[in-house]
């Protein structure tokens, strides 16, 4: 790790709600790196939806297998990955969820939406590579200023 | 665990129903604020706002609880209007789609404003 690099690790159960602790404490950082504060709700929200499909999917709201978010903060990009324990393997993301009429009209989930949401809010998102039962990995990246040309790496 | 528990309180507006909604809106909102909108509808409500007080943490779940409420309002052929959205949570319920069938408003002024001219109009 370079100087200038810092890495943070959060861990904690999966059982919803935590997933606010690292939401406000991955906020703060960004603040502190100088993201502006509408790019700071928009990380919040992105991470908590990692978060919940980390705890739902891939642990399976089993509260004994953990969550762990790794932080590196360098000069102007911030790199969060949210692993979970893997008890199900993400075979791919789904940016492109059911319709809001198709939702409405019950023909789909009304959930299904948090990869979708955490495409359009930060700059980079997408899981990386993994094997079943290696655990599930999913990394969303923002930078200062940001890249919004830049794609989903999934 | 951790979750701030949604407090949810109705009341009436010149004609309009009110359902305050104070707290963090997820998955354990759910029977909440169904329960809310249940009983508003009991009591004949057709103009219904739902009016976020003070909500900073909205999630997917919670977005879907709220389009549960749609569905069935479009079922009830009654109106909502959503206020008191901050402008980032205005911004994440335009992009998963929700502005299309819930008109939002900044405020609750405003929202039962708009709702007051559907029910003078009847």
């Amino acid at each position: 790790m370079s100087h200038n690099q810092v890495t943070i690790e959060i861990i904690f159960p999966s059982e919803l709600g935590y997933e606010k602790i690292a939401r406000d404490a991955i906020g703060t950082l960004a603040r502190n790196m100088g993201f502006d504060a509408e790019r700071v709700e928009d990380l919040r929200t992105a991470l908590s939806e990692a978060c919940i499909n980390a705890i739902e999917h891939g642990n399976q709201r089993q509260a004994h297998l953990r969550i762990h978010i790794t932080c590196t903060i360098s000069r102007n990009r911030l790199v969060i990955v949210v692993s979970d324990e893997g008890l199900r393997f993400h075979p791919s993301t789904r940016l492109d969820p059911a319709s809001m009429e198709q939702k409405l009209a019950g023909l789909a989930s009304a959930r299904g939406m948090g990869l979708m949401l955490i495409g359009q809010l930060v700059d980079e998102c997408g899981f990386l590579p993994s094997r079943p039962g290696q655990g599930n990995h999913f990394r969303l990246a923002m930078y200062n200023p940001p890249r919004r040309s830049a794609t989903n790496i999934a | 665990m951790i979750d701030d528990e949604l407090k949810v309180g109705t009341r009436q507006r010149d004609g309009v129903w009110i359902i305050d909604l104070e707290g963090d809106v997820t998955t354990f909102a759910e029977d909440a604020i169904t329960s809310a909108y249940e009983k508003v509808t009991a009591e004949g409500a057709k103009y219904i706002v739902i009016n976020s007080r003070q909500s900073d943490y909205i999630n997917s779940a919670g977005i879907a609880i709220l389009i549960g409420v749609v569905t069935e309002v479009n079922r009830q052929a009654q109106k909502l209007a959503i206020s008191g959205l901050s402008a980032h949570f205005q911004k994440i319920f335009r992009m998963v789609g929700l502005a299309q069938y819930a008109d939002i408003y900044a405020g609750e002024d405003e929202a039962v404003a708009a709702l007051q001219k559907l029910v003078q109009a009847v």
